[in-house]
């Protein structure tokens, strides 16, 4: 069971930021916390899987991004800021080594990528497209990895884990009241992502999963 | 609005993939000390700005402490003196300087702060003999006369046996510090951990936490963040210690023996030197070298001396054996 708590004081970017800068301890557990494995799986696909690959690029990308900080304007979410470093690093990596394959998943190709990457950064947008079960599987997990990382854990605990409310709370770190609140906004947000990058409802993405 | 058809697109979907922990663990410790790095760097920039600010009240007066800090804080107590800059390699001095690239020759005194970039790897010739090294993206603080601080990549030390009673050096590390006993070694910080290998002679592991750790020639200690140590034995030559070869300080080889290059060369390689036969042994010592391997590596040296004898080396396992290629000449000059 994968635990983390939620510092409310560090849930916001920028303050985030600001204290990641000032060399506060709980800055850097709760950026790691929260962009790692997001990152990890932004990169592995596009490494062709190769996890060696993958350690060195996320190293790569999350230090450099780090070290760039200060320039973080928020024109984005800072995930999708540091998504953008880390896609140049699987680039260099790969021109670098070429050992390893470069992948172009679909959720690259231009169209999309603007679905996927504004779902931080609303823009007008309509796609409906079908696609197979695994690979709408996968996007669906990408649509989650795009969301604050507090919902995406929330959302997966309780749907795909089956955890109660009350020990979501209590693996945030915020309470039963708090996670409840979480959750709905969680839903809100999921719900809107999944429109913006199918074109189609829940119901409907649901139904081509489970056909 | 129904949240049912939220649970069957993330069931259907199944869970995200979990990294490898032993990945995440060495990331994260990797991160971290990138990370502290960056935050001393930018405290000092900080504390560097405070003094700009207040300076400009004084201008006259700080040109003078700015134009005087450099060289106090460069000269005042010659420590160390860098023997090879290879790449981005570069120094702090304190308060009033900033970050500049270093040459062979410059010395370096206590508080001074010495970094490698990604490409860039850097020696010291250190008091008694002691060479220090410095791979790449690594940070150390010349802490005191006989104390380096690794904050981040990693040091190979070369203590030579007869110099080790007068060059007591303790490398200190966040999780703890190592003394050596006459020795080369090497230390790396690997996230929250330390590798410690030691190639020739002893050295003493000294956790902060109070632990106490001894190794020896052709061993390996692994030590985890939370003190925890695991050893293995591991080949005291091979690429594994190729940049630590290529950071060797080079010795001047004009009117040497052949010998006593190739003990040079084989100690920098981590090979015994074995002759073929005690006649190329006797040989080898009448031998006289001439001219210079100024930018050479251990092994390239070893070729282009050897080029110019009738005698060839051959590596097998831990041992480089130096044969002759005829009858053996009359001890004379030879030159590279």
């Amino acid at each position: 069971m994968v635990s983390r708590r939620v510092d409310q004081a560090l849930a916001d970017d920028k303050q985030l930021i600001q204290c990641l800068l000032a060399g506060d301890q709980r800055a850097f557990d709760t950026f790691f916390n929260a962009y790692f494995a997001r990152v990890y799986r932004f990169a592995l696909p596009r490494l062709n899987g190769d996890a060696e690959a993958a350690q060195e690029v996320v190293l790569s990308a999350l230090t450099k991004a780090m070290r760039k900080l200060p320039d973080f304007r928020g024109d984005s979410a800072l995930f999708t800021w540091i998504c953008q470093i880390c896609r140049h690093e699987v680039v260099d990596h790969i021109r670098a080594r070429r050992r390893t394959r470069h992948v172009v998943l679909i959720d690259d190709q231009p169209d999309l990528r603007q679905a996927i990457e504004s779902i931080e950064a609303p823009e007008e947008y309509d796609l409906v497209k079908n696609y197979g079960r695994a690979e709408t599987g996968r996007l669906v997990r990408v649509v989650l990895d795009r969301l604050p990382s507090a919902y995406g854990d929330a959302l997966e605990w309780k749907y795909v884990e089956g955890e109660s409310v009350e020990v979501i709370g209590e693996r945030l770190g915020i309470g039963t009241t708090a996670a409840q609140s979480l959750l709905a906004r969680a839903r809100i947000a999921f719900r809107e992502a999944l429109e913006k990058v199918f074109g189609a409802e829940a119901a409907d993405i649901a139904s081509s999963l489970e056909a | 609005m129904n949240d049912e058809d939220i649970e069957r697109v993330l069931k259907s979907a199944g869970p995200r993939e979990r990294p490898p922990l032993e990945i995440e663990r060495k990331v994260r410790g990797q991160l971290r000390a990138e990370w502290l790095a960056m935050v001393a760097d930018k405290r000092r920039d900080r504390r560097r700005q405070a003094f700009f600010a207040l300076a400009a009240g004084v201008l006259a007066a700080a040109i003078g402490v700015w134009i005087a800090a450099p060289r106090l804080g460069g000269s005042a107590d010659p420590f160390a003196t860098i023997t090879l800059a290879a790449g981005e390699v570069r120094v702090d001095s304190g308060w009033f300087s900033a970050w500049r690239d270093v040459a062979p020759g410059q010395t370096l005194a206590v508080g001074q702060v010495l970094k490698t970039g990604s490409s860039g790897r850097g020696a010291l010739a250190l008091p008694g003999g002691v060479s220090a090294r410095l791979d790449h993206d690594t940070r150390l603080n010349i802490t005191g006369a006989e104390e380096l601080t690794l904050v981040r990549g990693a040091l190979y030390v070369d203590a030579e046996p007869a110099a080790s009673a007068a060059s007591r050096l303790d490398v200190s590390t966040p999780s703890g510090s190592v003394r050596h006993v006459g020795t080369q070694y090497e230390i790396r910080l690997l996230g929250d951990g330390v590798r410690l290998r030691v190639r020739e002679g002893r050295v003493e592991w000294h956790a902060r936490t109070g632990g106490f750790e001894q190794s020896g020639s052709g061993e390996q200690l692994m030590i985890a963040g939370d003190g925890t140590v695991e050893r293995r034995p591991m080949p005291v030559y091979g690429e594994d210690w190729d940049w630590a070869a290529a950071t060797a300080p080079g010795i001047e080889i004009e009117g040497l023996p052949l010998s006593r290059f190739l003990s040079w060369a084989g100690r920098e390689l981590g090979r015994e030197i074995a002759y073929a036969t005690p006649a190329t042994a006797v040989d080898a010592a009448g031998v006289v070298v001439h001219g210079s391997i100024a930018g050479l590596t251990p092994a390239q040296a070893l070729d282009a001396v050897l080029a110019t004898t009738r005698m060839h080396a051959v590596p097998a396992d831990g041992r480089i054996i130096v044969g002759s290629d005829r009858p053996a000449p009359r001890p004379t000059d030879v030159t590279p």
